[in-house]
């Protein structure tokens, strides 16, 4: 065998296998996004199972954030 | 069935039918006589003219106006401009805790001297809103506001962004993204120039620890920034990148903001404003580190969002292929991305494939060799122009021998699944790439 063949056989290997490689991973790629979770039905206020509380003794259905934050 | 089942089951179905193409073009290849064969390998030998001509012209044309661009900006030190305006830079994020407050740690020591700070939480699920909040107020020059909104995707956290700041000027960026001190020093030089209503800044691999974000580094600098260095010479950057651009707010309230029906937003917004007559230019020094996804699963992940949005972002304005006028810079950008998306992955698996089939078949190995010899100088050339324009570590150009053979070759597999999924308009999702803070 000579170099040439060598190379040949180096070339074609690595781009059958680049290739083969790629479409795993998609593949691979496609099942894991099945598999997450889809997202939580949230209440219009955010919250799931807590209500907020405030210190005048009612609820404060608006607060949806701690601290200072603005919300858009 | 659910409509993730729907798009794995869609996805399985171009696979398969993929595969099937190539295996009948095989046993085909098999069955036919000698005349056929000899057919096929002259076949080759055209094709790979073909393919080295685009590929020369392509390489040639980005290189040149790559050095134009450069050497405009850094040898005759043309557009300088010296006026310092304020400027809001824009942070939105959504479950980004690990590296929020790194991405707000770089913004306190910008070289800048006004600037205030909006960070965009979009319905973060972790603690990345209690870690904004803790940066949230006046910290010298620099003031930091933090809003939170229900989820609704990047673009509409930036929008919501934009409308909380308040400066004529600017800057959104990514939440696992870190600015050098001079970007905004170097970004807003652009804007003497009225015409100008956008700066796509350089975006650099933070993480290159190992070969896949190597490569990436490799490729931010020779794949992404050098064409927007060419296409910043004429003034039309088809994408402003999302870890770092700056808009004069002018031009952003002109053309509406970003829309929400893409998942490149980025893009989108860019063809919106080279649309509405805006120049967007490119700065090469202002810079933005962003960490690039360590595991190929999630190097697929990030390149499927990204080729799906730029297809949806082009589907937008498909009724323009055929108009190049009166709106060329848009027709040129738009055939750019088309081309680039679509037809030159296509035309690369193409190529590979064709060319490792004959080989294998009909003995045109020699053949193949001194081309892919051809092609990894070529690369190596590109690599070395590219990386000392800009001013990177030489130690990333030995990875252009395997830059094209595997690397981008790997990339273009998923690129083109991708568009056969939007072409079918299969359903997608952002996903949440896994993040690795704080490594080199």
């Amino acid at each position: 065998m000579n170099i040439i063949d060598i190379l040949v056989t180096i070339v074609v290997v690595t781009i059958l296998v680049t290739i083969i490689l790629a479409v795993v991973t998609y593949v691979a790629y496609k099942l894991r996004l099945a598999r997450e979770p889809s997202s939580l039905d949230r209440s219009e206020d955010g919250l799931r199972y807590f209500v907020s509380y405030s210190p005048s003794g009612t609820s404060d259905p608006d607060v949806t954030a701690e601290g200072h934050a603005t919300e858009a | 069935m659910s409509r993730e089942r729907h798009s794995v089951f869609g996805a399985l179905v171009v696979v398969f039918a993929t595969v099937l193409i190539t295996v009948g073009f095989v046993v085909v290849a098999l069955i036919v006589g000698p005349d056929i064969q000899a057919v096929l390998v002259r076949a080759v030998l055209v094709t790979l003219v073909i393919f080295l001509v685009i590929l020369f012209l392509r390489y040639f044309a980005l290189l040149w106006f790559a050095y134009l661009g450069h050497a405009e900006r850094n040898v005759l030190g043309v557009n300088k401009h010296h006026e310092m305006p304020a400027i809001s830079v824009i942070v939105p994020a959504y479950n980004e805790g690990e590296l929020m407050e790194r991405a707000l740690a770089s913004l306190m020591e910008l070289d800048y001297p006004e600037y205030e700070i909006v960070v965009v939480d979009d319905g973060s699920t972790d603690d990345t809103l209690e870690r904004a909040v803790r940066w949230e107020g006046r910290r010298g020059p620099v003031e930091v506001k933090v809003v939170t909104k229900r989820n609704g995707g990047k673009a509409s956290a930036l929008n919501a962004g934009i409308a909380a700041s308040k400066h004529p000027f600017i800057l959104c960026m990514d939440a696992d993204s870190y600015l050098e001190p001079k970007t905004l020093l170097r970004a807003i030089e652009h804007f003497g120039d009225p015409s100008v209503g956008a700066v796509a800044g350089n975006v650099k691999v933070e993480n290159r620890g190992k070969i896949i974000t190597r490569l990436q580094a490799l490729e931010y600098i020779e794949g992404l920034n050098m064409p927007r260095r060419a296409q910043g010479f004429v003034a039309a950057v088809n994408i402003v990148p999302g870890p770092v651009g700056m808009f004069r707010r002018e031009a952003l309230e002109e053309i509406g903001g970003y829309e929400t029906d893409t998942f490149a937003e980025d893009a989108d917004l860019t063809l919106k404003m080279i649309s509405a007559g805006w120049r967007v230019v490119y700065e090469d020094a202002a810079i933005a580190w962003s960490e690039a996804p360590e595991r190929w699963i999630d190097l697929v992940q990030q390149r499927y969002r990204w080729t799906r949005g730029i297809l949806q972002a082009i589907r937008k304005r498909k009724g323009l292929f055929l108009k190049p006028f009166p709106d060329f810079p848009l027709w040129i950008s738009t055939i750019q991305l088309g081309f680039e998306a679509l037809v030159w992955p296509v035309m690369n698996i193409f190529a590979h494939l064709f060319f490792a089939i004959v080989a294998l078949l009909f003995g045109a190995g020699e053949l193949i060799v001194y081309w892919i010899i051809l092609l990894t100088l070529l690369d190596l050339v590109a690599a070395l122009v590219t990386v000392s324009m800009e001013e990177e570590s030489l130690s990333l150009v030995p990875m252009a021998l395997i830059y094209r053979f595997v690397f981008i070759l790997f990339l273009d597999v998923v690129k083109t699944f991708a568009t056969i999924e939007e072409l079918f308009k299969l359903d997608m999702g952002w996903g949440k790439l896994q993040r690795v803070a704080g490594t080199q």
